[in-house]
């Protein structure tokens, strides 16, 4: 029994918590509990929790399911829910998950990334990572296709007390930073209804168990004001989608590796390698950071999405962007990857990323030049002209180009892989057979 | 001219060359010191000159002297008359000044210090100071009073100078210590009279001082930190020692470990800790007080509840075998002792902690991977046989049996070492020749860090001479008379690594086997419990068992279990490197007992290391091979050499294949050549098994041999039953077996069946119904005496693919087989014949068959499309049918996706298309033919390796699989040690994570399958 095996069990007492929900997350990035009582976990914590695999997407088959759980005591969290009297009932940990021989399984998420990092680690990184999550806020979430009704009216920025969920974000971030996940910066998106709530950097693998927190949260948090919240990336036609915009940086010990005073963009070779990376490989990984037919709604020219593959510096129109709003302060030096939306699986996605970056960083990738237009406003031939690669405009595109990358195979592992391109070619071909209001629209009148 | 007097001055014996002085510069140099006179040394001066060619450096050493000299100014002739008359003296002096120039640098700035190595006032074995005595020079450097108390209890000692001054003062004091205690120890070195000065002394002196520099840097702290007078409030503060110093047994060069224990723990000890480490850091020795509870993460200080709370809650198992040298040596010293005896019992009863064995088998393999690969054999601390992992071992026996012995808890390797021999835990020798090894391994190291006062534990590298020379003298090695210093330093170097490299052995297994032999003359021995505890502590998951199988193989008197207990201490060290110890060590058991009466057995294993190693390393992975080693011992010989041109990694197929033919030909009745030859075949399949578990076979070399003993066994077992037949009666016909599937394309796993055809011909005046008869109960012969039952991996003969398959006759006719393909073959048919090869029997029937069906296979100008679109049709419904259930489509060998019917398929269907117009083609062999379609422009060269790597890797795995459960599969495990066993079988290191393994050849035959798709099936790319 280690020290936080023992804390957990000694703060299980102590508070008096009636379940332990032990969390972990399918392939396709769903949130899975199961709970147990306190008094279960000592085994849990030594033996595991067995479990039948097949019923969980991309873990196992069905006559070789057997699974074991196994929680992680360093993520344990008393959540903050309450009962009648006033008091926490619950908790939580991740978990990960193994064969029955106790190795891990390679259809975990978690250890997709916990391999990723550990790649990162032998070549003498540590990655960080912030995010910036937006996502709507709506009076109902409608099920039979008819559009939804945002929660409110308001615009960037604005300090409006709405009808519906006045004390949502107040109450959201209270209840984030009640469980450790430290709050940013929070603040009215474009659309009515969006929110965007920025969580401060984590270490990754901290930082995508905090995501799937998160995104649990802001929905209970919105259910106990009679709204719903929802992460879907492009939920409205005429409003911008829910992005997740997410800042990378990778440091040797307590250095940044990203930051280098003397470069104009204070953007070490490191820096650049990576983002060389990031853009070389950016076709190859966009079924994993946009994985949904939905996302590829977002990622369209007029929208605040990129839609081509190219960086710079101020230009909120690439799909990397180098910031520069903390001249000198090197711990902060790092990139935005603006392709992400708030409805990725964080494991996969950030493992997609940073494979993508370190590759880049140890083959020496060149950068090039810094997109300085706004490539929204050129035009298809004039994006062709100048070099940049357009993004996949859907999801069976991004999935063509994904199935050809060693590099994605070799991030996600084969297991993962496969099933992620099998899972997502049924969605596409689920999607395909649907009739769209659009087409009724806009052909039954005509044809 | 020169080279005359070269000559001239070597003969007359003086040479300053021959002294070891080379440098152009010396002999002036010399001059001006006054102890060189032309061509010879002056004569007071000549026991000068002996030791300075003694020195480790002479060249360093003159040079430095002259430095020295020219620092002493007018005090020198007072110095070189000393080093004229006093032995003790020049011993040291020039000893020191060849050995380290760190220290001989010092020496230069002051040097007045020479006078603390004259022989009235020097460090000798006979005249070590105490720790008193070191504590009270340190603390009057920095101007504390020496007889105050102890600094860091209340009123204790303060230092009389500032901060700055002191660190001055303290550097000073503590290099002038540095420098006599390496003058003692190498005093030796420059006169062989003097006193030799251990080694455990000189680690002793050097933790002293090492106490002695902390309690002045305490001092010095406190009066930074503390503020004078009546109203300081009290505070009491100690340093535990931790690590090397902890165990007295410090080298020159190291970091100090501590841990801080304060009453109260607030900002101001804080504050007196980090001014402590600073003050020492910046004067003596880097301070690390990692080793505290949280480590870096923790309190730099805490109070003596707060310690034992941590370790009572939360310490993790290193953190005791850290504590086990824990030792207070500065501060107050009724804190310092309460801490320890708070401690101390809690280390004591560490072992029975659950996670226990898994960590300290973690801890074990993080020391191991610690070394940089390019360093592993010249590493003297860490890596395998290095001095930390004596220290580890040490440690782990105290741990495990300490807990009820309270005499082996000696926080010093050494001490420790002993007490664990005198109390039986380790044999008496071991435990001396252990510790011999540990004070050789440790004087290089003291040696290499004198040097430039480094942390290093890098033995130079073999081509650096020069610094090899300088080392091999600075210990003290002696040419031996066949080889220079050099050579004498590197031998003992390898033959004391190579002792302590069998550490595990001698340390862990050698006194088990004591305790489960219960021999007489091993008066102290383990009880049963400890030696069970120890076992599963080493990896075994049934202790008892495995306690049972060595009581087995070691009880009795005879001279085998003699035998035994001599071999398994090693043997027990390389099982518990194998995915299956406790497998293993059952398997041995049952090899020994079959093989009790084989009298070279155990002399075998006895007497070559490396068969015993490697028959570990294939018993603890492989289920197929014990059974085939009972009953085939012979093959343990070919174990002895696995060099590129072995027998057992070279045996030639075809040499094999005759000398069965000719030893089964002296058989006359066919049941005994069938016997003889499933021998043969035994020990053939087992040379095979063997070398392909230890990595000396290539998988197309694997599949050769494996296919060419088959078909010898067939040809042998026919041609014995047609000598029969010809003794007994009329013979109507010929006969010729081909060889179909696997067996046809030579690519033969451990479990394949072999395909088969057979074809007859009446001989002259023979009728074909008769031909056919007689050809028929011969072929059903030689199948069932082929398939009788016997304990050997069967030998089935199938003969499946004939015309009309199952329902058809077992023989045709050549003449029936042409009726028969003109009239109804199909395109499966000539599918399966591209792989028919003529095996046995009449080679002139043979061949007119292979004529016959030449124009069936290599149809000229290919297939039809409908053709191709029929095969396609038929793979992808065997594609979607013949998976069997519970099967993953994933890792199945055969059938799953890029596996063997994959590829096989794909080059089939090219065969069929082209070899008709490309002859080349023509090959049973799938990786040939893969070669060939790429040479004829029809798969380019990616395509072509995609589909070898996947067919290869398909095939490795199917084989491992068969090697690892002993009976053959297709599907790869899923997890657990059969899959880890694969992993090994596959080349895969050992304690590895398997998945990585299956991450691999997912990903090899996906590649294969994503060619097949597109050259097989004609998708799109």
């Amino acid at each position: 029994m280690d020290r936080q095996q023992e804390f957990v069990l000694r703060t299980l007492e102590e508070r008096d918590i009636r379940f332990v929900r032990l969390w972990f997350t399918d392939v396709l990035g769903y949130l899975k509990s199961v709970a147990i009582a306190p008094a279960e976990l000592e085994g849990a914590f030594s033996e595991g929790i067995g479990f039948d695999g097949s019923a969980i997407e991309g873990f196992a088959r069905v006559y070789e399911s057997d699974m074991v759980i196994k929680p992680d005591p360093g993520t344990f969290q008393v959540l903050p829910w309450e009962n009648d009297g006033g008091q926490h009932y619950s908790a939580r940990m991740f978990c990960e998950i193994n064969m029955p021989d106790g190795s891990p399984s390679w259809a975990d998420p978690r250890h997709v990334l916990r391999r990723a990092l550990s790649r990162a680690a032998e070549a003498g990184f540590t990655c960080y990572v912030h995010p910036e999550i937006e996502f709507y806020l709506l009076k109902n979430l409608p099920s039979d296709g008819t559009p939804p009704e945002p929660a409110d009216s308001g615009g960037y920025f604005d300090q409006s007390s709405h009808d519906a969920a006045p004390h949502f974000r107040r109450n959201a971030i209270e209840t984030l930073e009640s469980m450790g996940i430290s709050v940013e910066f929070s603040h009215h998106e474009g659309a009515p209804g969006q929110q965007e709530i920025d969580l401060r950097y984590a270490d990754a693998l901290t930082m995508a168990d905090n995501i799937m927190t998160f995104r649990y949260v802001v929905k209970e948090v919105a259910l106990t004001q009679g709204v719903r919240a929802s992460f879907m990336p492009k939920p409205f036609t005429q409003h911008p989608g829910s992005a997740m915009h997410t800042h990378f940086s990778l440091f040797e010990g307590d250095r940044n590796a990203f930051h280098d005073p003397s470069d104009p963009y204070e953007l070490s070779a490191t820096g650049k390698a990576f983002v060389a990376g990031v853009l070389r490989h950016a076709r190859e990984i966009t079924a994993v950071t946009n994985q949904w037919v939905n996302s590829y709604k977002r990622l369209v020219v007029g929208g605040e999405a990129p839609t081509t593959v190219c960086w710079g510096h101020a230009n909120r129109s690439a799909l990397v962007r180098v910031p520069m709003y903390s001249p000198g302060r090197s711990s902060s030096r790092r990139v935005e990857i603006r392709s992400l939306d708030s409805a990725c699986n964080p494991y996969l996605a950030f493992a997609a990323v940073l494979g993508a970056g370190l590759t880049g960083v140890q083959k020496g990738y060149e950068l090039a030049e810094p997109a300085g237009d706004d490539v929204w406003s050129l035009t298809e031939i004039e994006r062709r002209a100048m070099g940049y690669d357009t993004l996949p405009q859907n999801l069976t595109e991004a999935l063509g180009v994904m199935e050809h990358s060693e590099l994605v195979a070799e991030i996600l592992g084969e297991h993962v892989f496969d099933f992620f391109l099998r899972n997502k070619r049924a969605e596409w071909d689920a999607y395909r057979r649907n009739v769209t209001p659009y087409e009724l629209a806009t052909y039954l009148p005509v044809l | 001219m020169r080279l005359d007097r070269a000559v001239a001055q070597r003969r007359d014996g003086r040479s300053l060359a021959r002294l070891g002085l080379t440098e152009p510069w010396a002999a002036a140099t010399l001059a001006t010191l006054g102890w060189w006179d032309g061509d010879r040394p002056v004569r007071e001066a000549e026991a000068v000159m002996w030791a300075l060619a003694r020195s480790p450096d002479p060249n360093l050493a003159l040079r430095t002297m002259e430095r020295l000299a020219e620092s002493c100014g007018p005090a020198w002739p007072e110095l070189d008359a000393a080093l004229r008359s006093d032995g003790g003296l020049r011993g040291r002096l020039i000893a020191l000044l060849g050995s380290s120039t760190a220290l001989g640098d010092h020496l230069v700035v002051h040097p007045d210090r020479w006078r603390s190595l004259a022989s009235d006032r020097a460090l000798t074995p006979a005249r070590l100071p105490d720790l008193e005595r070191r504590t009270a020079v340190l603390l009057a450097a920095v101007g504390a009073d020496p007889g105050a108390l102890p600094s860091g209890s209340p009123g204790g000692a303060r230092a009389g100078l500032a901060p700055a001054e002191a660190i001055v003062a303290l550097r000073q004091g503590y290099r002038d210590a540095l420098l006599e205690i390496a003058a003692a120890d190498l005093a030796t070195v420059g006169e062989p009279d003097l006193p030799v000065l251990p080694i455990e002394q000189v680690a002793a002196q050097l933790s002293d001082l090492a106490c002695a520099a902390l309690r002045a840097a305490l001092a010095v702290a406190v009066r930074q930190v503390l503020p004078e007078g009546d109203g300081e409030p009290p505070v009491r503060f100690a340093v535990i020692a931790m690590g090397k110093c902890g165990g007295t047994e410090l080298n020159y060069v190291s970091d100090v470990d501590v841990i801080f224990v304060a009453e109260p723990a607030d900002a101001t000890t804080t504050k007196l800790a980090t001014a402590l480490m600073r003050v020492a850091g910046e004067a003596c020795f880097p301070v690390d007080a990692n080793l505290r509870p949280e480590g870096r993460q923790g309190a730099l200080v805490r109070t003596l509840d707060s310690h034992v709370g941590y370790y009572r809650r939360w310490a993790r198992t290193w953190e005791f075998q850290a504590l086990l040298k824990a030792r207070p040596v500065a501060g107050d010293p009724k804190l310092g002792a309460a801490y320890v005896d708070a401690v101390n019992p809690m280390v004591w009863n560490a072992a029975d902690r659950d996670d226990f064995v898994a960590e300290v088998r973690a801890m074990r393999r993080r020391v191991e991977e610690h070394v940089r690969p390019d360093h592993t054999d010249r590493e003297l601390k860490l890596g395998r046989g290095g001095l930390r992992d004596v220290e580890f071992a040490v440690q782990l026996l105290q741990l495990v049996h300490g807990r009820t012995d309270p005499d082996i808890r000696s926080g010093t390797t050494l001490e420790a070492l002993a007490a664990l021999g005198d109390g039986g835990y380790v044999g008496r020798d071991d435990a001396a020749n252990l510790a011999a090894s540990y004070r050789f391994l440790r004087l290089l190291e003291h040696r290499l860090q004198l040097e430039r006062l480094r942390r290093t534990h890098l033995l130079p590298h073999e081509s650096d001479t020069a610094a090899l020379r300088w080392l091999a003298r600075a210990a003290k090695m002696r040419p031996d008379g066949r080889r220079d210093a050099v050579g004498v330093l590197l031998a003992e170097w390898r033959d004391n690594a190579r002792r302590v490299r069998r550490l595990h052995e001698k340390l862990f297994y050698r006194p088990l086997l004591e305790t489960v032999s219960k021999i007489a003359g091993a008066d102290l021995r383990m009880t049963d419990k400890s030696a069970s505890r120890r076992l599963a502590a080493l990896g075994w998951a049934s202790p008892e068992g495995a306690l049972g199988h060595l009581r087995a193989l070691t009880g009795g008197v005879s001279r085998a279990a003699a035998i035994q207990r001599t071999l398994l201490p090693v043997l027990l060290d390389q099982l518990a490197d194998t995915p299956d110890p406790d497998r293993g060590l059952l398997a041995y058991r049952r090899v020994s007992e079959a093989l009790a009466h084989t009298p070279w057995y155990l002399r075998l294993l006895r007497d070559e290391g490396s068969v015993a190693q490697r028959l570990m390393a294939v018993l603890g992975t492989s289920a197929l091979v014990p059974d085939l080693l009972v009953r085939a011992p012979e093959v343990l010989r070919l174990l002895a050499d696995t060099g590129a041109g072995s027998e057992l990694a070279t045996r030639d197929p075809a040499e094999v294949s005759a000398s069965l033919r000719a030893a089964v030909g002296r058989h006359g009745d066919p049941t005994a050549a069938v016997v003889a030859a499933r021998s043969l075949r035994r020990h053939e399949l087992l040379r095979v098994a063997c070398a392909d578990l230890l990595g000396l076979l290539s998988p197309p070399e694997v599949c050769a041999a494996l296919s060419e003993v088959w078909s010898a066994v067939l040809r042998s077992a026919l041609d014995a039953v047609l000598r029969a037949r010809a003794a007994s009666g009329p013979v109507s016909a010929r006969l010729a077996v081909i060889g179909m599937g696997r067996l046809g394309g030579a690519e033969l796993g451990y479990g394949s069946d072999a395909d088969v055809l057979f074809v007859c011909e009446p001989v002259e005046g023979a009728g074909e119904h008769d031909a056919v008869r007689w050809s028929t109960s011969v072929a059903e012969q030689v199948r069932g005496l082929l398939s009788a039952p016997s304990p050997d991996p069967p030998l089935e003969v199938d003969a499946d693919l004939r015309p009309e398959g199952r329902s058809g006759p077992l023989v045709r006719t050549l003449d029936s087989y042409r009726a028969y393909y003109a009239q109804w073959s199909e395109v499966w048919e000539a599918q399966a014949l591209l792989r028919a090869r003529p095996l046995a029997g009449d080679p002139g029937l043979a061949a007119r068959f292979v004529q016959l069906i030449d124009p069936v296979r290599y149809p000229l100008g290919g297939l039809s499309q409908p053709t191709v679109t029929e095969i396609r049709r038929i793979k992808a419904r065997v594609d979607a049918e013949r998976l069997p259930r519970g099967a993953d489509r994933a890792t199945h060998t055969k059938l799953g996706h890029g596996g063997l019917a994959d590829v096989e398929w794909t080059v089939q269907l090219l065969q069929l298309q082209h070899a008709g117009d490309v002859p080349e083609l023509r090959t049973t062999s799938t990786l040939d033919g893969l070669r060939e379609a790429h040479q004829a422009g029809l798969l380019d060269a990616g395509d072509a390796d995609a589909l070898a790597a996947g067919w290869t890797m398909a095939t490795r795995a199917r084989n491992a699989v068969t090697l690892v459960r002993g009976k053959p599969a297709d599907q790869l495990p899923r997890s657990g040690r059969e899959l880890a066993g694969v992993a090994r079988a596959m080349g895969y290191p050992p304690g590895g994570d398997p998945g990585e393994f299956v991450d691999e050849y997912r990903r090899v035959t996906r590649r294969a399958r994503a060619v097949v798709e597109r050259v097989f099936y004609g998708s799109a790319p």
